[in-house]
């Protein structure tokens, strides 16, 4: 994995695996692989891996079970606010770029919408 | 956290010369640290007098609490680069050395290391290629079985293909108990790897920190901050 020097691995690995629980490549209420896996994985230290694991832990995203490994949570309403929570901080950014260049919000919208018809006419 | 390092103002001079000076150090177990300067800077000295080769006297150097050289040597594991061998020698010959000359010698770690890197046993040591030879330093360096890894820049001249395969078996053979220092003048590839940095520079300890924390404090990869302060930009 490509990481960004100047941000902790732990926050990188955290974010590539909640992309991953997000879009159901890791099903809810299936295990994680374990740390080591992780570590070769994402070519990290096991201790960096478990601070990842530690701050999803503590989002209740994950959760250990004793001797087993650690789960993911079978919850939807959880990764379903993980995502809103994702979808607003990459919005948050094309925002208030949009913003800084004095569009207005119907602007931004219209900008959208014809973006994405482009994006799809492109991929046809 | 307990600590596998502790060195208490060491300094060492070689025909007259100051190599280092006055160097401090307290390391945690359990991390890989990265030690990190120019070559000449002292690093491959620095794991020299850690591990006991070169001539130190006994008070400034604590491995795992211990301070008797012959002690730490049973605690240190140091890469070593095979010049001693002759070229003849065959894989399987240095691997009767190891077993020989190190009790904690793992046969069985041996045999899996190897057989993840490929190590065809038969070979001669004149026959390997740089990347071969740097992967069979790794293999024994990790199969014994210790506290502390030494681990002298063992990406140094290495193809990129064998230097993934080999920063991939650090991570898997790492044990959760056991500390592993690399040394390295060329950062970005150990970077994802490490948990705190130990920077050399004017023949001492320049700085001790994690790579979070610079990660947080400067805003900048361990790459970039390395370069700035041997470039001296760095306000502190």
């Amino acid at each position: 994995m490509e990481y960004i020097d100047n941000i902790p691995i732990y926050l990188q690995i955290k974010e590539t695996l909640y992309h991953k629980i997000i879009a159901h490549e890791y099903e809810p209420g299936s295990q994680l692989p374990s740390v080591r896996q992780l570590a070769v994985q994402f070519t990290a230290n096991s201790n960096t891996v478990q601070k990842a694991l530690k701050e999803m832990t503590e989002e209740h995203i994950i959760a250990a079970q004793r001797g087993k490994g650690n789960f993911i949570t079978s919850d939807e309403t959880i990764i379903g606010e993980l995502r809103d929570r994702i979808v607003k901080s990459t919005l948050d950014e094309t925002y208030d770029k949009l913003h800084a260049l004095k569009m207005s919000n119907d602007e931004i919208i219209d900008s959208f919408i014809n973006y994405v018809k482009q994006r799809d006419d492109d991929h046809e | 956290m307990s600590k596998i390092l502790e060195i208490d103002n060491l300094s060492y001079r070689k025909n007259s010369k100051t190599i280092l000076n006055h160097i401090n150090l307290s390391l945690d177990s359990g991390k890989i640290i990265g030690l990190l300067g120019e070559n000449g800077s002292g690093k491959t000295t620095l794991m020299r007098l850690i591990a006991g080769v070169n001539a130190s006297s006994e008070k400034n150097i604590a491995v795992n609490g211990m301070t008797q050289k012959s002690k730490i040597k049973s605690q240190v594991s140091l890469s070593d680069y095979l010049d001693g061998f002759a070229r003849s020698s065959r894989i399987d010959d240095i691997v009767r050395f190891y077993r020989n000359a190190y009790s904690d010698f793992s046969d069985e770690k041996y045999k899996e290391i190897s057989e993840y890197l490929n190590l065809d046993a038969s070979k001669r040591l004149s026959s390997l290629s740089t990347g071969t030879r740097g992967k069979l330093v790794i293999a024994l360096a990790l199969s014994r079985e210790t506290k502390l890894y030494l681990l002298d820049e063992p990406l140094n001249g290495i193809d990129s293909m064998s230097r993934k395969k080999i920063i991939s078996s650090i991570i898997r053979w790492k044990t959760e108990d056991s500390t592993i220092i690399i040394s390295d003048h060329y950062v970005t590839e150990i970077a994802s790897l490490l948990d705190d940095i130990v920077i050399i520079k004017d023949q001492t300890v320049y700085e001790v920190d994690s790579v979070e924390n610079i990660q947080m404090k400067y805003h900048l990869g361990i790459e970039e901050y390395y370069e700035k302060v041997y470039e001296g930009g760095l306000a502190r």
